[in-house]
C-alpha cells in the first residue's frame, strides 16, 4: 500500500521524462541542501548545529526505511545499533586512540555483525515477532552497556575525543551530509541491483517471493545487515560529534524518533524520510530552544504526525509529493496519466 | 418476507452480482443454484450484511437491510450458516451455541432452543463438551446449523452444506432442514447438487454470471431444459 | 475440558498436540515450580517476591494478550497506561493521606480503605481512555484498511506512547510522584519471611483482579463474546455481536487493568512520564514468551518472568535485571518461535 507502483507501463517518452524530472527534482534537493548553510537564518550557529541533526536524522531515516519500507521488517532495535557503532568507535578512541575516522568504520562493522547475528535470530519469524525480537535484543544491548561501568562507565557516560578541531558546527554539517549522500546512494544502489529487486519482491508478497525460488531470510538478513552497518556507522559520528555517550542513546524512544521520521517522510521511498529530517529536526530545534519551559512538546508533535500519517495518509511526505507533481505534470501535458495517486 | 432487487454487489475491484431480483415468502423453502462463480455465496453474504450492495435494495420485512452490519442483519432475525462455518475452534460445542444465542437475554428461551438444537442434532449432544476444532466434518456442519438456530432466527440462510461431506452425512443434513422446514422456518438455501435440492425445496432460482436466469418450483425447473442440459446432464 | 469418547475419530488429531504441549511447555512449568519449591526452603523471600510483582506482571500481560488476541493490535503503549494508572492514583491518594496524617485519631476507615479509591478511579481512567482511543484511531484506521493491520497498528500505538510519555512531561514535567506507602502497619510474616502490608495487598489485588478477570472471560456473556471475536470475527457477527462494542470494551479493560497495576505498584514505582516503560517490556517478554493472544498463557508466562527477575536480583545482581531475562527469553524463542503455548496462535487478519 505505501509502495508507489505504476500499473500502466508507462512508454518510452514518458519514463524517459519521468527519470528526467525525478534527476532535476534530486539536484535541486541537493543543491539546496549543499547550499542552505549560506543563506540566512541557517549561518548561525544554532541553525547549523539543527542542520547537523537533521542531516543525521536523515541518514537514520534512510537505513530504517531501507528495511522498513522495502523488506516490512521494523526493525525496534535500531536506536541500539546506532549504540553499539557509537560506543565501538567511541571506546576504540578512548581507550585504544585509534582515529575517529577509523572507529567510525569499525563501529559499522561491528554493528553490521550483530546485526547480522541478531538477523539470523529473528528473521525466521513472522512480522511483528521480528520487530518485537530486535528490540528484545536492543533492550538486552542497552542492559550490557549500563552493566558494564568499568568499560562503558554506565550512566556516567563516556567523553569521545570530537571528530575535527574547531569549534564551527559548518565542517561536521558537510561530513555527515557526505555520509547521508553516500547512505542514499549506496542503498539505492541495492535497491536497483538484482537483491533490491528480491527485496521488493519480500517485502510485497512473502509467499509468492518463496514460490519463484527466492530464498527469503538470506535477502532478509543481507538487508537488516546492511542497514545495521549504516546505523554503526552514523552511530560512529554522533560519538565524535556531541563527545558524551550514554545509555539512554540506545534506548527504544530513539528508534521510534527515527522510525516516526521514517514514516512521515513516505516509507518505502528512502528520499521521503531524508528530505522530511531537516524541517522537523530544524523545528524540533527551534521549539526546543524557544520553549524550554514546555519541555516534550515537539515529541507529543511528532507523535501526533505519525499518528494522523498511520491513519490517514500511510503513503507520508513523499506520496503527498508524488500526487502533487504529478498533478502538475499532468496538467502542463495533457498527457495521459501514468502514474497511480498516494494511497 | 425477504425481497432483493436489482442488487449489485462485489469485491473491491470485482463486481460479482449484476442485478439480482429474488424473493422468499414465509415459510418457503427457497434454493439459489447455478455454476461455480455465479454469486450465489456473495448473494448470501450480501443478505447477511458482509457484502453490502453497490446498488439495489435488499428488504427483510419492510426494512431495508442495503447499509446493515452483519451483526444487525442477524438481529433482525437472519441466521447465516456459511460456506466456511466460522464456528469458534477452541470452544465448547456448548458454548458455541451459546455464544449463538447471544442475543437473547431470556435463559429460559436459550435452554428451549438448545433442547431443540440437540433434538435436532442428537449428534451434537453426544459432543456437548467437545471443542468445536476437534469436531469432524459432519458434526462441524451441524454445529453450524444449530448455532444459526440459537438466535431463533426467522429466515435461515444456508451456503452448500453439502460441500465437503460424504453422501450420507449430506442426507442427513438435509433431512435436518426438511424437519426444519415443517415446522414453518422460512430457509433459503445454496446448492450445487441440483438434482436432490430440486426434488427437496419450494421453489429455487438459477444464477449465471450474476444474474437470476431461471425462476420456477422444483418440478418446474426439473422439466426445463436449460437445467437439464446444463445442470442433470440428460 | 473433557475427555472425549473413544470412539471419536477426531481423537487422533488431539495427541500429537498433547504430546508437543508436554514435552517443552510442561518441562519449563514444571521446573520453574520445582525452582520455586526449592527456593521455599533455601531463600523464601525469593518465593514471595516472585509471587508479588508476578501478579502485577500478569495483570499487565493478560491485557496486552487480550487485546492481541481479540483486535490484533501488538500495544507499544501498554505501558503509558500503567504511568496513567500511577498517576492518578497518585492524586486520589495524596489528599486521603494527608487526610489521615492531619487527623489521625478519628481516621481508621481512611487508614485502611483510603488506597482503594486511588486504585478504583485509576482503573476507571484507564479504561476510558483505552475505550477512547479505540474510537477515535483504531476505528478509523479499521474503516480505511486492514492491510498489513498488525505492523500498521503496532507503529500506531508507538505514536500513542510518544504523545502520552511527552504530554505527561509537557503537563506534569520530570518530576517523581508517589508514595512511600499505602498502608502504615508492621509487616505481616510470611513464610519467615516479612513482607509489608502493600507488597501483600499488591499480590492479593492480583490475584482477586485475575480470578474476577478470567471468571468475567469464561462465564460472563460478554466474556465469551470477546473470545468468540478473537477466535472468529465474522462468526461472532453472525451471531448477533456488534465488533464495535467489542472491540471498545476489550480496548478499555486492557489499559484498566494495566493502570490498575501502575496504581497497586505506586509505592515501588512512583510515577514519572518514563515509569510505564520496565513494565512494557516485561508484559512484552511475558506475551512473547507464552504466545500472542494467549491471556492463559500470559498469566502463567507472568510468574516465569517474575521468577527470572527475582533470581537475577538475588544472585547476580540488580544491574542485570534487564539483560539476563531478555537473554533467556530469546533463547526460548530460538526453540519455540512461536512462544511456549503459542500452538494455537492465529491472528484473525495476518495471513
Amino acid at each position: 500500500m505505501a509502495t508507489v507502483i505504476d500499473k500502466t507501463t508507462p512508454s518510452r517518452d514518458e519514463a524517459k521524462a519521468f527519470a528526467r524530472r525525478r534527476m532535476i527534482f534530486a539536484a535541486v534537493l541537493v543543491a539546496i541542501a549543499i547550499l542552505i548553510p549560506f543563506v540566512p537564518p541557517f549561518t548561525g550557529q544554532d541553525y547549523k548545529r539543527f542542520l547537523v541533526t537533521g542531516a543525521l536524522m536523515a541518514a537514520y531515516a534512510v537505513a530504517f526505511d531501507f528495511t522498513a519500507g522495502y523488506i516490512d521488517i521494523v526493525n525496534f532495535g535500531f536506536a541500539a545499533f546506532v549504540g553499539l557503532g557509537a560506543y565501538t568507535s567511541g571506546l576504540l578512541a578512548v581507550d585504544l586512540g585509534i582515529s575517529p575516522w577509523i572507529g567510525m568504520f569499525c563501529g559499522a562493522l561491528v554493528a553490521a555483525v550483530v546485526g547480522l547475528l541478531t538477523g539470523m535470530l529473528t528473521l525466521r519469524l513472522r512480522g511483528i515477532y521480528a520487530a518485537v525480537m530486535a528490540w528484545f535484543v536492543g533492550l538486552a544491548l542497552m542492559g550490557l552497556v549500563r552493566t558494564l561501568p568499568n568499560i562503558t562507565r554506565g550512566s556516567l557516560g563516556l567523553s569521545t575525543p570530537q571528530l575535527l578541531n574547531t569549534a564551527d558546527n559548518l565542517p561536521y554539517y558537510y561530513i555527515v551530509l557526505g555520509m547521508l549522500f553516500l547512505t542514499i546512494g549506496i542503498l539505492m544502489i541495492v535497491i536497483h541491483s538484482r537483491i533490491g529487486l528480491a527485496f521488493r519482491a519480500i517485502g510485497q508478497n512473502l509467499a509468492s517471493a518463496k514460490a519463484s525460488g527466492i530464498n527469503p531470510t538470506r535477502f532478509l538478513v543481507i538487508n537488516f545487515t546492511l542497514s545495521c552497518a549504516f546505523a554503526g556507522l552514523l552511530g560512529g559520528f554522533y560519538a565524535h560529534y556531541y563527545g558524551i555517550l550514554t545509555p539512554d542513546l540506545l534506548a527504544t524512544n530513539h528508534t521510534v524518533e527515527v522510525l516516526a521520521v521514517a514514516y512521515i517522510g513516505g516509507r518505502g521511498t528512502l528520499w521521503g524520510p531524508a528530505v522530511i529530517a531537516f524541517p522537523l529536526m530544524v523545528i524540533t530545534g527551534l521549539l526546543q530552544a524557544q520553549l524550554a519551559s514546555m519541555p516534550g512538546l515537539e515529541l507529543v508533535l511528532y507523535g501526533l504526525l505519525l499518528i494522523a500519517v498511520m491513519i490517514f495518509r500511510p503513503a507520508g511526505f513523499a506520496g503527498l509529493v508524488t500526487a502533487a507533481s504529478n498533478r502538475i505534470w499532468k496538467a502542463r501535458t495533457e498527457a495521459p496519466d501514468s502514474a497511480i495517486p498516494a494511497s | 418476507m425477504l425481497k432483493l432487487t436489482a442488487v449489485e454487489a462485489g469485491y473491491d475491484l470485482l463486481q460479482v452480482l449484476w442485478g439480482v431480483d429474488l424473493h422468499v415468502e414465509e415459510g418457503e423453502f427457497v434454493a439459489i443454484l447455478g455454476p461455480n462463480g455465479a454469486g450465489k455465496t456473495t448473494t448470501l453474504r450480501s443478505i447477511a450484511g458482509f457484502v453490502p450492495p453497490i446498488r439495489g435494495s435488499i428488504t427483510f420485512r419492510g426494512t431495508e437491510l442495503r447499509a446493515s452490519l452483519p451483526h444487525q442483519a442477524s438481529r433482525l432475525g437472519i441466521g447465516y450458516v456459511s460456506e466456511s462455518l466460522n464456528l469458534f475452534p477452541s470452544m465448547s460445542v456448548y458454548e458455541n451455541l451459546l455464544v449463538g444465542a447471544y442475543t437473547i437475554h431470556d435463559g429460559a428461551k436459550v435452554k428451549a432452543t438448545m433442547d431443540t438444537v440437540f433434538e435436532l442434532f442428537p449428534r451434537l449432544l453426544e459432543r456437548r463438551d467437545q471443542l468445536a476444532g476437534t469436531l469432524s466434518g459432519g458434526e462441524r456442519k451441524m454445529l453450524a446449523i444449530g448455532r444459526g438456530l440459537m438466535s431463533s432466527p426467522s429466515l435461515l440462510l444456508v451456503d452448500e452444506p453439502s460441500l465437503g461431506l460424504a453422501p450420507m452425512l449430506t442426507l442427513d443434513t438435509y433431512e435436518a432442514l426438511k424437519t426444519l422446514r415443517s415446522r414453518g422456518m422460512t430457509i433459503l438455501l445454496v446448492e450445487q447438487n441440483v438434482n436432490t435440492t430440486l426434488r427437496m425445496v419450494d421453489r429455487a432460482y438459477v444464477l449465471e454470471q450474476g444474474r437470476v436466469v431461471l425462476e420456477g418450483t422444483g418440478e418446474q425447473l426439473l422439466g426445463n431444459t436449460h437445467v437439464q442440459e446444463a445442470y442433470l446432464g440428460i | 475440558m473433557t475427555t472425549t469418547p473413544a470412539t471419536a475419530p477426531t481423537n487422533l488429531r488431539r495427541v500429537p498436540l498433547v504430546k508437543r504441549f508436554l514435552t517443552f511447555t510442561w518441562l519449563t512449568i514444571g521446573l520453574a515450580a520445582l525452582v520455586l519449591v526449592g527456593f521455599a526452603f533455601v531463600q523464601p523471600s525469593i518465593v514471595v517476591d516472585t509471587f508479588v510483582t508476578g501478579g502485577m506482571w500478569a495483570l499487565m500481560a493478560a491485557g496486552l494478550a487480550l487485546v492481541f488476541g481479540v483486535m490484533n493490535i501488538p500495544n507499544f503503549a501498554h505501558g503509558e497506561f500503567f504511568m496513567i494508572g500511577s498517576l492518578v492514583a497518585y492524586f486520589v491518594f495524596t489528599p486521603i493521606n494527608n487526610a489521615v496524617y492531619n487527623d489521625p485519631s478519628g481516621t481508621t476507615l481512611l487508614k485502611i480503605f483510603g488506597p482503594f479509591p486511588g486504585m478504583v478511579i485509576a482503573a476507571l481512567v484507564g479504561f476510558a481512555i483505552g475505550a477512547v482511543l479505540e474510537v477515535i484511531l483504531f476505528r478509523p484506521l479499521r474503516r480505511r484498511s486492514r492491510e498489513q493491520w498488525v505492523m500498521n497498528t503496532f507503529l500506531l500505538t508507538a505514536g500513542i506512547s510518544v504523545v502520552l510519555v511527552n504530554g505527561d512531561e509537557l503537563i506534569f514535567g520530570n518530576d517523581f510522584r508517589g508514595a512511600s506507602r499505602y498502608w502504615d502497619v508492621p509487616p505481616l510474616q510470611i513464610l519467615g519471611v516479612s513482607v509489608s502490608m502493600d507488597r501483600a495487598a499488591v499480590f492479593v489485588i492480583a490475584m482477586v483482579t485475575i480470578l474476577l478477570f478470567s471468571l468475567f472471560l469464561l462465564r460472563t456473556r460478554t466474556g465469551r463474546a470477546m473470545r468468540a471475536v478473537a477466535q472468529d470475527e465474522a462468526g461472532a457477527q453472525m451471531a448477533g455481536i456488534s465488533l464495535n462494542r467489542i472491540f471498545v470494551l476489550t480496548m478499555g479493560l486492557s489499559c484498566g487493568l494495566a493502570a490498575l497495576a501502575g496504581a497497586s505498584l505506586l509505592w515501588l514505582y512512583p510515577s514519572s512520564p518514563t515509569v510505564g516503560q520496565q513494565p512494557l517490556y516485561l508484559a512484552w517478554y511475558v506475551v512473547i514468551l507464552a504466545g500472542l493472544g494467549n491471556v492463559q498463557g500470559a498469566i502463567i508466562g507472568a510468574f516465569i518472568v517474575s521468577l527470572l527477575q527475582t533470581v537475577t536480583v538475588y544472585y547476580v545482581g540488580v544491574d542485570w535485571v534487564d539483560v539476563l531475562p531478555t537473554l533467556f527469553i530469546i533463547v526460548i524463542l530460538l526453540f519455540k518461535p512461536s512462544g511456549l503455548f503459542g500452538s494455537e496462535v492465529k491472528g484473525v487478519w495476518e495471513q
